[in-house]
Protein backbone atom coordinates (compact mmCIF):
# COMPACT_ATOMS: atom_id res chain seq x y z
CA UNK A 1 0.00 0.00 0.00
CA UNK A 2 2.82 2.35 0.94
CA UNK A 3 4.55 1.48 -2.33
CA UNK A 4 1.38 2.23 -4.25
CA UNK A 5 1.09 5.69 -2.74
CA UNK A 6 4.65 6.50 -3.82
CA UNK A 7 4.13 5.02 -7.25
CA UNK A 8 1.03 7.13 -7.76
CA UNK A 9 2.85 10.21 -6.50
CA UNK A 10 5.59 9.44 -8.99
CA UNK A 11 3.02 9.42 -11.81
CA UNK A 12 1.86 12.89 -10.79
CA UNK A 13 5.46 14.13 -10.79
CA UNK A 14 6.04 12.78 -14.27
CA UNK A 15 2.68 13.65 -15.80
CA UNK A 16 1.95 17.20 -14.76
CA UNK A 17 -0.64 17.31 -17.55
CA UNK A 18 -2.92 15.25 -15.29
CA UNK A 19 -3.92 18.45 -13.50
CA UNK A 20 -2.47 21.17 -15.75
CA UNK A 21 -4.67 20.24 -18.71
CA UNK A 22 -8.02 20.26 -16.90
CA UNK A 23 -6.95 23.42 -15.07
CA UNK A 24 -6.34 25.11 -18.43
CA UNK A 25 -9.68 23.90 -19.81
CA UNK A 26 -11.43 25.13 -16.67
CA UNK A 27 -9.71 28.51 -16.88
CA UNK A 28 -10.72 28.84 -20.54
CA UNK A 29 -14.36 28.04 -19.73
CA UNK A 30 -14.46 30.54 -16.87
CA UNK A 31 -12.86 33.23 -19.03
CA UNK A 32 -15.39 32.32 -21.72
CA UNK A 33 -18.24 32.83 -19.29
CA UNK A 34 -16.80 36.21 -18.35
CA UNK A 35 -16.75 37.53 -21.88
CA UNK A 36 -19.06 35.25 -23.81
CA UNK A 37 -22.62 36.06 -24.80
CA UNK A 38 -25.11 35.06 -22.10
CA UNK A 39 -28.20 33.45 -23.49
CA UNK A 40 -30.99 35.61 -22.11
CA UNK A 41 -33.75 33.57 -23.69
CA UNK A 42 -33.99 31.46 -20.56
CA UNK A 43 -34.54 34.49 -18.37
CA UNK A 44 -38.25 34.37 -18.92
CA UNK A 45 -38.50 30.66 -18.92
CA UNK A 46 -40.73 28.61 -16.72
CA UNK A 47 -39.28 26.82 -13.70
CA UNK A 48 -39.12 23.54 -15.52
CA UNK A 49 -37.45 25.06 -18.52
CA UNK A 50 -34.84 26.74 -16.39
CA UNK A 51 -34.24 23.51 -14.52
CA UNK A 52 -33.57 21.88 -17.84
CA UNK A 53 -31.23 24.76 -18.66
CA UNK A 54 -29.39 24.13 -15.41
CA UNK A 55 -29.00 20.46 -16.16
CA UNK A 56 -27.86 21.17 -19.70
CA UNK A 57 -25.37 23.71 -18.37
CA UNK A 58 -23.75 21.21 -16.03
CA UNK A 59 -23.95 18.31 -18.43
CA UNK A 60 -22.29 20.41 -21.11
CA UNK A 61 -19.42 21.41 -18.84
CA UNK A 62 -19.10 17.84 -17.66
CA UNK A 63 -19.18 16.68 -21.26
CA UNK A 64 -16.31 18.95 -22.26
CA UNK A 65 -14.21 17.59 -19.41
CA UNK A 66 -15.32 14.03 -20.11
CA UNK A 67 -14.11 14.20 -23.72
CA UNK A 68 -10.80 15.84 -22.74
CA UNK A 69 -10.34 13.32 -19.93
CA UNK A 70 -11.02 10.35 -22.20
CA UNK A 71 -8.47 11.53 -24.76
CA UNK A 72 -5.83 12.25 -22.14
CA UNK A 73 -6.45 9.05 -20.22
CA UNK A 74 -6.15 6.94 -23.38
CA UNK A 75 -2.88 8.66 -24.19
CA UNK A 76 -1.65 8.22 -20.63
CA UNK A 77 -2.39 4.51 -20.56
CA UNK A 78 -0.71 3.93 -23.91
CA UNK A 79 2.40 5.76 -22.77
CA UNK A 80 2.71 4.70 -19.14
CA UNK A 81 4.42 1.33 -19.58
CA UNK A 82 6.34 2.44 -22.66
CA UNK A 83 7.89 5.81 -21.76
CA UNK A 84 10.27 4.49 -19.11
CA UNK A 85 11.41 1.69 -21.38
CA UNK A 86 12.08 4.23 -24.11
CA UNK A 87 14.23 6.49 -21.91
CA UNK A 88 15.60 3.41 -20.08
CA UNK A 89 14.64 4.80 -16.66
CA UNK A 90 12.90 1.45 -16.22
CA UNK A 91 16.37 0.25 -15.18
CA UNK A 92 16.23 2.65 -12.26
CA UNK A 93 12.67 1.82 -11.26
CA UNK A 94 13.36 -1.91 -11.49
CA UNK A 95 16.25 -1.53 -9.06
CA UNK A 96 13.68 -0.68 -6.38
CA UNK A 97 12.02 -3.41 -4.30
CA UNK A 98 8.67 -2.84 -5.98
CA UNK A 99 6.81 -5.62 -7.75
CA UNK A 100 5.86 -5.28 -11.38
CA UNK A 101 2.22 -5.86 -10.50
CA UNK A 102 2.33 -2.89 -8.09
CA UNK A 103 3.77 -0.78 -10.88
CA UNK A 104 1.08 -1.79 -13.36
CA UNK A 105 -1.67 -1.39 -10.75
CA UNK A 106 -0.43 2.11 -9.90
CA UNK A 107 -0.66 3.11 -13.56
CA UNK A 108 -4.06 1.49 -13.93
CA UNK A 109 -5.22 3.38 -10.84
CA UNK A 110 -3.98 6.69 -12.21
CA UNK A 111 -5.55 6.03 -15.61
CA UNK A 112 -9.02 4.98 -14.45
CA UNK A 113 -9.41 6.57 -11.01
CA UNK A 114 -7.00 9.44 -10.39
CA UNK A 115 -7.26 11.17 -13.77
CA UNK A 116 -11.10 10.98 -13.92
CA UNK A 117 -11.36 12.25 -10.32
CA UNK A 118 -9.00 15.17 -11.01
CA UNK A 119 -11.10 16.12 -14.04
CA UNK A 120 -14.27 15.66 -12.02
CA UNK A 121 -13.05 18.03 -9.29
CA UNK A 122 -11.77 20.62 -11.74
CA UNK A 123 -15.04 20.41 -13.67
CA UNK A 124 -16.90 21.08 -10.43
CA UNK A 125 -14.79 24.08 -9.57
CA UNK A 126 -15.12 25.42 -13.10
CA UNK A 127 -18.90 24.93 -13.08
CA UNK A 128 -19.21 26.73 -9.73
CA UNK A 129 -17.15 29.65 -10.94
CA UNK A 130 -19.04 29.81 -14.23
CA UNK A 131 -22.41 29.63 -12.50
CA UNK A 132 -21.31 32.48 -10.28
CA UNK A 133 -20.10 34.58 -13.21
CA UNK A 134 -23.16 33.89 -15.33
CA UNK A 135 -25.53 34.54 -12.45
CA UNK A 136 -23.95 37.90 -11.80
CA UNK A 137 -23.96 38.78 -15.47
CA UNK A 138 -27.57 37.65 -15.93
CA UNK A 139 -28.64 39.79 -12.98
CA UNK A 140 -29.27 36.85 -10.69
CA UNK A 141 -32.41 35.76 -12.52
CA UNK A 142 -30.75 32.83 -14.07
CA UNK A 143 -28.81 32.19 -10.88
CA UNK A 144 -31.54 30.38 -9.02
CA UNK A 145 -31.23 27.49 -11.37
CA UNK A 146 -27.49 27.23 -11.54
CA UNK A 147 -27.19 27.42 -7.79
CA UNK A 148 -29.87 24.90 -7.00
CA UNK A 149 -28.24 22.52 -4.46
CA UNK A 150 -30.60 19.68 -5.23
CA UNK A 151 -29.80 19.81 -8.88
CA UNK A 152 -26.14 20.20 -8.14
CA UNK A 153 -26.04 17.04 -6.05
CA UNK A 154 -28.01 15.13 -8.63
CA UNK A 155 -25.59 16.01 -11.38
CA UNK A 156 -22.63 15.14 -9.13
CA UNK A 157 -24.08 11.74 -8.45
CA UNK A 158 -24.79 11.32 -12.13
CA UNK A 159 -21.22 12.05 -13.13
CA UNK A 160 -19.78 9.74 -10.47
CA UNK A 161 -22.10 7.07 -11.80
CA UNK A 162 -20.87 7.75 -15.32
CA UNK A 163 -17.23 7.50 -14.17
CA UNK A 164 -17.77 4.28 -12.22
CA UNK A 165 -19.73 2.52 -14.94
CA UNK A 166 -17.37 3.93 -17.56
CA UNK A 167 -14.37 2.26 -15.91
CA UNK A 168 -16.12 -1.11 -15.93
CA UNK A 169 -17.56 -0.74 -19.40
CA UNK A 170 -14.25 0.34 -20.92
CA UNK A 171 -12.21 -2.26 -18.96
CA UNK A 172 -11.31 -4.22 -22.12
CA UNK A 173 -10.16 -1.01 -23.81
CA UNK A 174 -8.13 -0.04 -20.75
CA UNK A 175 -6.60 -3.52 -20.60
CA UNK A 176 -5.74 -3.44 -24.29
CA UNK A 177 -4.05 -0.03 -23.96
CA UNK A 178 -1.92 -1.19 -21.02
CA UNK A 179 -1.05 -4.42 -22.83
CA UNK A 180 0.13 -2.53 -25.91
CA UNK A 181 1.99 -0.05 -23.73
CA UNK A 182 3.86 -2.89 -22.03
CA UNK A 183 4.49 -4.66 -25.34
CA UNK A 184 5.35 -2.02 -27.95
CA UNK A 185 8.94 -1.31 -28.86
CA UNK A 186 7.94 1.73 -30.91
CA UNK A 187 4.90 3.51 -32.36
CA UNK A 188 2.49 2.67 -29.53
CA UNK A 189 -0.51 4.39 -31.10
CA UNK A 190 -0.13 2.47 -34.34
CA UNK A 191 0.33 -0.78 -32.50
CA UNK A 192 -2.84 -0.14 -30.52
CA UNK A 193 -4.90 0.59 -33.64
CA UNK A 194 -3.52 -1.81 -36.23
CA UNK A 195 -4.43 -5.21 -34.72
CA UNK A 196 -8.17 -4.45 -34.37
CA UNK A 197 -8.21 -2.86 -37.83
CA UNK A 198 -6.36 -5.87 -39.26
CA UNK A 199 -8.84 -8.30 -37.68
CA UNK A 200 -11.76 -6.28 -39.03
CA UNK A 201 -10.25 -6.19 -42.51
CA UNK A 202 -9.33 -9.88 -42.49
CA UNK A 203 -12.82 -10.82 -41.35
CA UNK A 204 -14.35 -8.76 -44.10
CA UNK A 205 -12.03 -10.15 -46.77
CA UNK A 206 -12.16 -13.81 -45.85
CA UNK A 207 -15.54 -14.25 -44.21
CA UNK A 208 -17.43 -11.29 -45.58
CA UNK A 209 -18.86 -10.52 -42.13
CA UNK A 210 -18.60 -7.54 -39.81
CA UNK A 211 -18.78 -9.12 -36.37
CA UNK A 212 -15.54 -7.56 -35.09
CA UNK A 213 -16.53 -4.13 -36.30
CA UNK A 214 -19.91 -4.39 -34.63
CA UNK A 215 -18.45 -5.67 -31.36
CA UNK A 216 -15.91 -2.85 -31.34
CA UNK A 217 -18.49 -0.22 -32.23
CA UNK A 218 -20.88 -1.40 -29.53
CA UNK A 219 -18.08 -1.39 -26.97
CA UNK A 220 -16.66 2.02 -27.88
CA UNK A 221 -19.96 3.83 -28.27
CA UNK A 222 -22.26 1.76 -26.08
CA UNK A 223 -21.15 2.89 -22.61
CA UNK A 224 -24.05 5.26 -22.09
CA UNK A 225 -26.49 2.82 -23.65
CA UNK A 226 -25.51 0.14 -21.14
CA UNK A 227 -25.57 2.28 -18.01
CA UNK A 228 -28.68 4.43 -18.67
CA UNK A 229 -32.33 3.78 -19.34
CA UNK A 230 -33.14 4.28 -22.95
CA UNK A 231 -34.46 5.95 -24.81
CA UNK A 232 -33.86 9.08 -22.74
CA UNK A 233 -36.89 11.32 -23.16
CA UNK A 234 -35.87 14.90 -22.90
CA UNK A 235 -38.59 16.96 -24.33
CA UNK A 236 -37.33 20.43 -24.94
CA UNK A 237 -40.58 21.56 -26.50
CA UNK A 238 -42.62 20.68 -23.47
CA UNK A 239 -39.96 22.22 -21.33
CA UNK A 240 -39.88 19.30 -18.99
CA UNK A 241 -37.76 16.29 -18.41
CA UNK A 242 -39.25 12.84 -18.37
CA UNK A 243 -38.01 11.08 -16.47
CA UNK A 244 -36.10 13.21 -13.92
CA UNK A 245 -32.34 13.02 -13.39
CA UNK A 246 -32.65 10.33 -10.73
CA UNK A 247 -34.56 8.10 -13.08
CA UNK A 248 -31.94 8.17 -15.81
CA UNK A 249 -29.32 5.69 -14.59
CA UNK A 250 -29.98 2.00 -14.90
CA UNK A 251 -27.57 0.42 -12.40
CA UNK A 252 -29.53 -2.81 -12.11
CA UNK A 253 -29.47 -3.28 -15.85
CA UNK A 254 -25.82 -2.34 -16.03
CA UNK A 255 -24.51 -4.56 -13.27
CA UNK A 256 -26.57 -7.53 -14.40
CA UNK A 257 -25.38 -7.22 -17.98
CA UNK A 258 -23.20 -10.07 -19.23
CA UNK A 259 -21.52 -7.64 -21.64
CA UNK A 260 -20.15 -5.67 -18.71
CA UNK A 261 -18.66 -8.63 -16.91
CA UNK A 262 -17.28 -10.28 -20.02
CA UNK A 263 -15.55 -6.95 -20.70
CA UNK A 264 -14.18 -6.82 -17.17
CA UNK A 265 -12.80 -10.35 -17.56
CA UNK A 266 -11.12 -9.48 -20.85
CA UNK A 267 -9.72 -6.32 -19.28
CA UNK A 268 -8.36 -8.27 -16.30
CA UNK A 269 -6.73 -10.82 -18.61
CA UNK A 270 -5.06 -8.02 -20.60
CA UNK A 271 -3.78 -6.40 -17.41
CA UNK A 272 -2.38 -9.72 -16.20
CA UNK A 273 -0.65 -9.97 -19.58
CA UNK A 274 0.73 -6.46 -19.16
CA UNK A 275 2.23 -7.46 -15.78
CA UNK A 276 3.93 -10.48 -17.37
CA UNK A 277 5.33 -8.33 -20.17
CA UNK A 278 6.46 -5.76 -17.64
CA UNK A 279 8.45 -8.44 -15.84
CA UNK A 280 10.24 -9.41 -19.02
CA UNK A 281 10.79 -6.18 -20.91
CA UNK A 282 13.45 -3.77 -19.78
CA UNK A 283 14.12 -2.00 -23.03
CA UNK A 284 12.63 -1.06 -26.33
CA UNK B 1 37.18 -18.57 8.65
CA UNK B 2 33.75 -20.15 8.37
CA UNK B 3 33.03 -20.83 4.72
CA UNK B 4 30.02 -18.72 3.83
CA UNK B 5 27.53 -19.69 1.17
CA UNK B 6 28.04 -17.98 -2.17
CA UNK B 7 26.13 -14.82 -2.92
CA UNK B 8 25.61 -15.71 -6.55
CA UNK B 9 25.62 -19.25 -7.84
CA UNK B 10 25.01 -19.97 -11.51
CA UNK B 11 24.97 -23.49 -12.94
CA UNK B 12 24.43 -24.03 -16.64
CA UNK B 13 23.03 -20.54 -17.03
CA UNK B 14 21.77 -20.07 -20.58
CA UNK B 15 19.81 -17.42 -22.40
CA UNK B 16 18.65 -17.44 -25.98
CA UNK B 17 17.48 -14.46 -28.00
CA UNK B 18 15.82 -16.04 -30.99
CA UNK B 19 18.54 -18.28 -32.38
CA UNK B 20 21.36 -16.32 -30.75
CA UNK B 21 22.80 -17.94 -27.65
CA UNK B 22 23.80 -15.01 -25.45
CA UNK B 23 24.71 -17.25 -22.53
CA UNK B 24 25.75 -20.82 -23.11
CA UNK B 25 25.74 -22.97 -19.97
CA UNK B 26 27.77 -20.51 -17.95
CA UNK B 27 28.89 -21.55 -14.48
CA UNK B 28 30.12 -19.04 -11.96
CA UNK B 29 30.09 -18.33 -8.28
CA UNK B 30 30.51 -15.03 -6.47
CA UNK B 31 31.54 -15.15 -2.82
CA UNK B 32 30.57 -12.46 -0.31
CA UNK B 33 32.96 -9.59 0.35
CA UNK B 34 34.52 -9.70 -3.12
CA UNK B 35 34.74 -7.18 -5.93
CA UNK B 36 34.30 -9.19 -9.07
CA UNK B 37 34.99 -7.88 -12.54
CA UNK B 38 32.89 -9.52 -15.25
CA UNK B 39 35.02 -8.86 -18.27
CA UNK B 40 34.35 -9.67 -21.88
CA UNK B 41 34.21 -8.19 -25.37
CA UNK B 42 31.04 -6.66 -26.80
CA UNK B 43 28.29 -9.20 -27.20
CA UNK B 44 30.03 -11.71 -24.94
CA UNK B 45 27.01 -12.03 -22.65
CA UNK B 46 28.07 -9.75 -19.78
CA UNK B 47 24.93 -7.69 -19.70
CA UNK B 48 22.73 -10.74 -20.24
CA UNK B 49 24.40 -12.47 -17.30
CA UNK B 50 23.86 -9.44 -15.08
CA UNK B 51 20.26 -9.00 -16.22
CA UNK B 52 19.63 -12.61 -15.26
CA UNK B 53 21.27 -12.06 -11.86
CA UNK B 54 19.09 -8.99 -11.28
CA UNK B 55 15.86 -10.74 -12.23
CA UNK B 56 15.33 -8.58 -15.28
CA UNK B 57 15.15 -11.47 -17.70
CA UNK B 58 14.15 -15.11 -17.88
CA UNK B 59 16.86 -17.74 -18.27
CA UNK B 60 17.48 -21.46 -18.44
CA UNK B 61 19.63 -23.32 -15.96
CA UNK B 62 20.10 -22.74 -12.26
CA UNK B 63 20.66 -19.37 -10.69
CA UNK B 64 20.54 -18.35 -7.06
CA UNK B 65 21.25 -14.85 -5.86
CA UNK B 66 21.24 -14.32 -2.09
CA UNK B 67 19.51 -17.68 -1.99
CA UNK B 68 16.67 -16.47 -4.19
CA UNK B 69 15.50 -17.08 -7.68
CA UNK B 70 15.99 -13.68 -9.29
CA UNK B 71 13.29 -13.58 -11.96
CA UNK B 72 10.52 -14.88 -9.72
CA UNK B 73 11.57 -12.84 -6.69
CA UNK B 74 13.01 -9.63 -8.13
CA UNK B 75 11.17 -7.26 -5.81
CA UNK B 76 12.33 -9.09 -2.67
CA UNK B 77 15.84 -9.47 -4.06
CA UNK B 78 16.03 -5.73 -4.65
CA UNK B 79 15.80 -5.08 -0.91
CA UNK B 80 19.34 -6.37 -0.56
CA UNK B 81 20.66 -5.89 -4.06
CA UNK B 82 21.10 -2.63 -5.81
CA UNK B 83 22.32 -1.92 -9.29
CA UNK B 84 23.31 0.72 -11.74
CA UNK B 85 22.77 -0.63 -15.21
CA UNK B 86 24.12 1.69 -17.82
CA UNK B 87 24.77 5.41 -17.52
CA UNK B 88 22.19 8.14 -17.00
CA UNK B 89 19.05 6.06 -16.61
CA UNK B 90 17.44 8.33 -14.04
CA UNK B 91 14.36 9.85 -15.68
CA UNK B 92 14.90 13.39 -16.89
CA UNK B 93 11.66 14.74 -15.36
CA UNK B 94 12.67 13.72 -11.84
CA UNK B 95 14.04 16.29 -9.39
CA UNK B 96 16.92 15.30 -7.13
CA UNK B 97 14.72 15.86 -4.08
CA UNK B 98 11.95 13.74 -5.56
CA UNK B 99 14.41 10.95 -6.35
CA UNK B 100 15.45 10.87 -2.69
CA UNK B 101 11.85 11.02 -1.49
CA UNK B 102 10.82 8.23 -3.83
CA UNK B 103 13.62 5.85 -2.90
CA UNK B 104 13.10 6.66 0.79
CA UNK B 105 9.41 5.89 0.29
CA UNK B 106 9.76 2.49 -1.37
CA UNK B 107 13.10 1.17 -0.11
CA UNK B 108 13.26 -0.07 3.50
CA UNK B 109 17.07 -0.09 3.55
CA UNK B 110 17.61 3.39 2.17
CA UNK B 111 19.23 5.92 4.49
CA UNK B 112 18.14 9.37 3.43
CA UNK B 113 20.71 11.27 5.48
CA UNK B 114 23.47 9.30 3.82
CA UNK B 115 22.26 10.21 0.33
CA UNK B 116 21.94 13.85 1.35
CA UNK B 117 25.45 13.83 2.82
CA UNK B 118 26.91 12.27 -0.32
CA UNK B 119 25.16 14.81 -2.53
CA UNK B 120 26.31 17.67 -0.30
CA UNK B 121 29.86 16.82 -1.37
CA UNK B 122 28.89 17.66 -4.94
CA UNK B 123 27.46 20.96 -6.12
CA UNK B 124 24.20 19.41 -7.29
CA UNK B 125 21.20 21.27 -5.89
CA UNK B 126 18.21 19.36 -4.52
CA UNK B 127 15.76 21.30 -6.68
CA UNK B 128 17.58 20.46 -9.91
CA UNK B 129 15.85 18.34 -12.48
CA UNK B 130 17.83 15.29 -13.65
CA UNK B 131 17.38 16.42 -17.26
CA UNK B 132 19.28 19.63 -16.52
CA UNK B 133 22.34 17.83 -15.16
CA UNK B 134 25.44 16.76 -17.07
CA UNK B 135 25.97 13.06 -17.67
CA UNK B 136 28.62 12.97 -14.94
CA UNK B 137 26.29 14.67 -12.45
CA UNK B 138 23.44 12.28 -13.26
CA UNK B 139 25.78 9.40 -12.56
CA UNK B 140 26.80 10.93 -9.23
CA UNK B 141 23.15 11.36 -8.21
CA UNK B 142 22.45 7.75 -9.10
CA UNK B 143 25.55 6.62 -7.24
CA UNK B 144 24.58 8.64 -4.15
CA UNK B 145 21.11 7.04 -4.17
CA UNK B 146 22.62 3.60 -4.63
CA UNK B 147 25.32 4.03 -2.00
CA UNK B 148 22.72 5.13 0.55
CA UNK B 149 21.03 1.74 0.20
CA UNK B 150 22.33 -0.77 2.67
CA UNK B 151 22.64 -3.61 0.19
CA UNK B 152 24.65 -6.81 0.35
CA UNK B 153 25.17 -6.98 -3.39
CA UNK B 154 25.82 -4.10 -5.76
CA UNK B 155 25.85 -4.72 -9.48
CA UNK B 156 27.34 -2.16 -11.83
CA UNK B 157 26.94 -2.62 -15.57
CA UNK B 158 29.10 -0.18 -17.51
CA UNK B 159 28.41 2.51 -14.92
CA UNK B 160 30.88 5.02 -16.35
CA UNK B 161 30.48 4.51 -20.07
CA UNK B 162 30.85 7.79 -21.93
CA UNK B 163 31.90 9.79 -18.87
CA UNK B 164 35.03 11.92 -18.90
CA UNK B 165 38.06 10.86 -16.93
CA UNK B 166 37.31 13.13 -13.96
CA UNK B 167 33.80 11.79 -13.56
CA UNK B 168 35.01 8.22 -13.92
CA UNK B 169 37.71 8.71 -11.31
CA UNK B 170 35.23 10.42 -8.98
CA UNK B 171 32.82 7.52 -9.37
CA UNK B 172 35.32 4.83 -8.42
CA UNK B 173 36.87 6.91 -5.64
CA UNK B 174 33.47 7.36 -4.02
CA UNK B 175 32.72 3.68 -4.43
CA UNK B 176 35.95 2.52 -2.82
CA UNK B 177 36.23 5.14 -0.09
CA UNK B 178 32.63 5.61 0.96
CA UNK B 179 30.96 2.33 0.16
CA UNK B 180 33.05 -0.79 0.01
CA UNK B 181 33.56 -2.76 3.17
CA UNK B 182 33.77 -6.45 4.04
CA UNK B 183 29.98 -6.82 4.25
CA UNK B 184 29.48 -5.82 0.66
CA UNK B 185 29.95 -7.51 -2.63
CA UNK B 186 30.28 -5.75 -5.95
CA UNK B 187 29.99 -7.19 -9.43
CA UNK B 188 31.09 -4.84 -12.13
CA UNK B 189 31.35 -4.91 -15.89
CA UNK B 190 33.23 -2.37 -17.86
CA UNK B 191 35.08 -1.90 -21.11
CA UNK B 192 37.75 0.07 -19.33
CA UNK B 193 39.44 -2.83 -17.60
CA UNK B 194 42.52 -0.75 -16.74
CA UNK B 195 40.38 1.53 -14.66
CA UNK B 196 38.99 -1.11 -12.35
CA UNK B 197 41.72 -3.68 -12.26
CA UNK B 198 43.24 -2.27 -9.09
CA UNK B 199 39.89 -2.52 -7.35
CA UNK B 200 39.03 -6.07 -8.27
CA UNK B 201 39.58 -9.07 -6.03
CA UNK B 202 38.28 -11.54 -8.62
CA UNK B 203 37.87 -11.69 -12.35
CA UNK B 204 35.41 -13.57 -14.50
CA UNK B 205 36.27 -13.57 -18.19
CA UNK B 206 33.37 -14.23 -20.48
CA UNK B 207 33.38 -14.80 -24.21
CA UNK B 208 30.61 -15.99 -26.52
CA UNK B 209 28.43 -16.85 -23.57
CA UNK B 210 31.03 -19.01 -21.85
CA UNK B 211 33.01 -18.28 -18.72
CA UNK B 212 36.61 -18.46 -19.92
CA UNK B 213 38.30 -17.73 -16.63
CA UNK B 214 37.15 -17.54 -13.03
CA UNK B 215 40.07 -16.58 -10.81
CA UNK B 216 40.95 -14.36 -7.88
CA UNK B 217 43.39 -11.57 -8.61
CA UNK B 218 45.84 -12.97 -6.03
CA UNK B 219 45.82 -16.29 -7.83
CA UNK B 220 46.61 -14.75 -11.20
CA UNK B 221 50.21 -14.35 -10.05
CA UNK B 222 50.56 -17.98 -9.06
CA UNK B 223 48.54 -19.52 -11.89
CA UNK B 224 49.78 -17.38 -14.73
CA UNK B 225 53.14 -16.04 -15.75
CA UNK B 226 54.20 -13.61 -18.46
CA UNK B 227 57.79 -14.02 -19.54
CA UNK B 228 59.75 -11.53 -21.62
CA UNK B 229 61.95 -13.64 -23.80
CA UNK B 230 64.78 -12.44 -26.03
CA UNK B 231 64.54 -13.66 -29.62
CA UNK B 232 67.29 -16.29 -29.35
CA UNK B 233 65.52 -18.03 -26.47
CA UNK B 234 61.98 -18.03 -27.87
CA UNK B 235 62.24 -21.48 -29.46
CA UNK B 236 63.44 -23.00 -26.22
CA UNK B 237 60.78 -21.20 -24.18
CA UNK B 238 58.07 -22.50 -26.50
CA UNK B 239 58.93 -26.00 -25.33
CA UNK B 240 57.23 -25.07 -22.04
CA UNK B 241 53.94 -24.72 -23.95
CA UNK B 242 52.87 -21.09 -23.60
CA UNK B 243 49.17 -20.60 -24.37
CA UNK B 244 49.72 -17.23 -26.00
CA UNK B 245 52.51 -15.02 -27.19
CA UNK B 246 52.88 -11.52 -28.49
CA UNK B 247 55.67 -9.24 -29.65
CA UNK B 248 56.48 -6.09 -27.72
CA UNK B 249 59.49 -3.78 -27.98
CA UNK B 250 61.75 -6.24 -29.70
CA UNK B 251 60.99 -9.04 -27.30
CA UNK B 252 58.43 -11.79 -27.28
CA UNK B 253 56.14 -12.08 -24.30
CA UNK B 254 55.03 -15.62 -23.66
CA UNK B 255 52.09 -16.42 -21.38
CA UNK B 256 52.07 -19.61 -19.35
CA UNK B 257 49.48 -21.26 -17.23
CA UNK B 258 50.53 -23.45 -14.30
CA UNK B 259 54.13 -23.64 -15.47
CA UNK B 260 57.16 -24.15 -13.26
CA UNK B 261 58.36 -20.68 -12.30
CA UNK B 262 61.99 -21.61 -11.81
CA UNK B 263 62.20 -23.07 -15.28
CA UNK B 264 60.63 -19.98 -16.78
CA UNK B 265 63.16 -17.73 -15.13
CA UNK B 266 65.83 -19.26 -17.37
CA UNK B 267 64.20 -17.62 -20.38
CA UNK B 268 63.82 -14.08 -19.14
CA UNK B 269 62.06 -11.82 -16.71
CA UNK B 270 58.98 -13.47 -15.20
CA UNK B 271 56.05 -11.40 -13.99
CA UNK B 272 52.36 -11.75 -13.23
CA UNK B 273 50.28 -10.55 -16.19
CA UNK B 274 47.97 -7.62 -15.54
CA UNK B 275 44.25 -8.32 -15.71
CA UNK B 276 43.96 -6.59 -19.07
CA UNK B 277 46.96 -8.44 -20.53
CA UNK B 278 45.66 -11.73 -19.24
CA UNK B 279 42.26 -10.93 -20.71
CA UNK B 280 43.72 -10.32 -24.16
CA UNK B 281 45.92 -13.41 -23.89
CA UNK B 282 43.14 -15.70 -22.70
CA UNK B 283 40.61 -14.54 -25.25
CA UNK B 284 43.00 -14.58 -28.18
CA UNK B 285 44.08 -18.10 -27.23
CA UNK B 286 40.45 -19.25 -26.86
CA UNK B 287 39.57 -17.88 -30.23
CA UNK B 288 42.62 -19.33 -31.97
CA UNK B 289 41.87 -22.77 -30.53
Amino acid sequence: MNDLIWLVRREFWENKAIWVMPACIGALLVVGSLFGKVEIAMLHASDQQSELAGVLFMVTIGGVFWVAMSIYSVWYMLDCLYADRKDRSVLFFKSMPVTDSATVVSKLFVGVVAIPLVYFCVADIAALLMAFVISVRAHLVFGNVLWSPGLWLQVQALWLYVLATGVLWYAPVVGWLLLVSAWAKRAVILQALLPPLAVMLAERLFLGTHVTAIVLRDRLLGGGYASFHHPIHWSLEKGEMTPGVWQLPDPVGFFSSADVWIGVLIGAACIAGAVQLRKRRTGT
Amino acid sequence: MIPSSPLIEARGLSKKYGSFLALDRADFVVQPGRIVGLIGPNGAGKTTALRAVLGLTTYDGQLRVLGREPFAERAVLMQETSFIADVAVLPSWLRVQQAIDFVAGVHPRFRRERAVALLAKTDIGMRRRIGELSKGMKTMVHLALTMAIDARLLVLDEPTLGLDILARRGFYDALVNDYMDETRTIVITTHQVEEVENLLTDVLFIDKGHIVLDCSVEDIGTRYAAVEVADDRVAAARQERPFYERRALGKTILYFEGADREKLEDFGEVGAPSVSDLFVAKLSAERAA
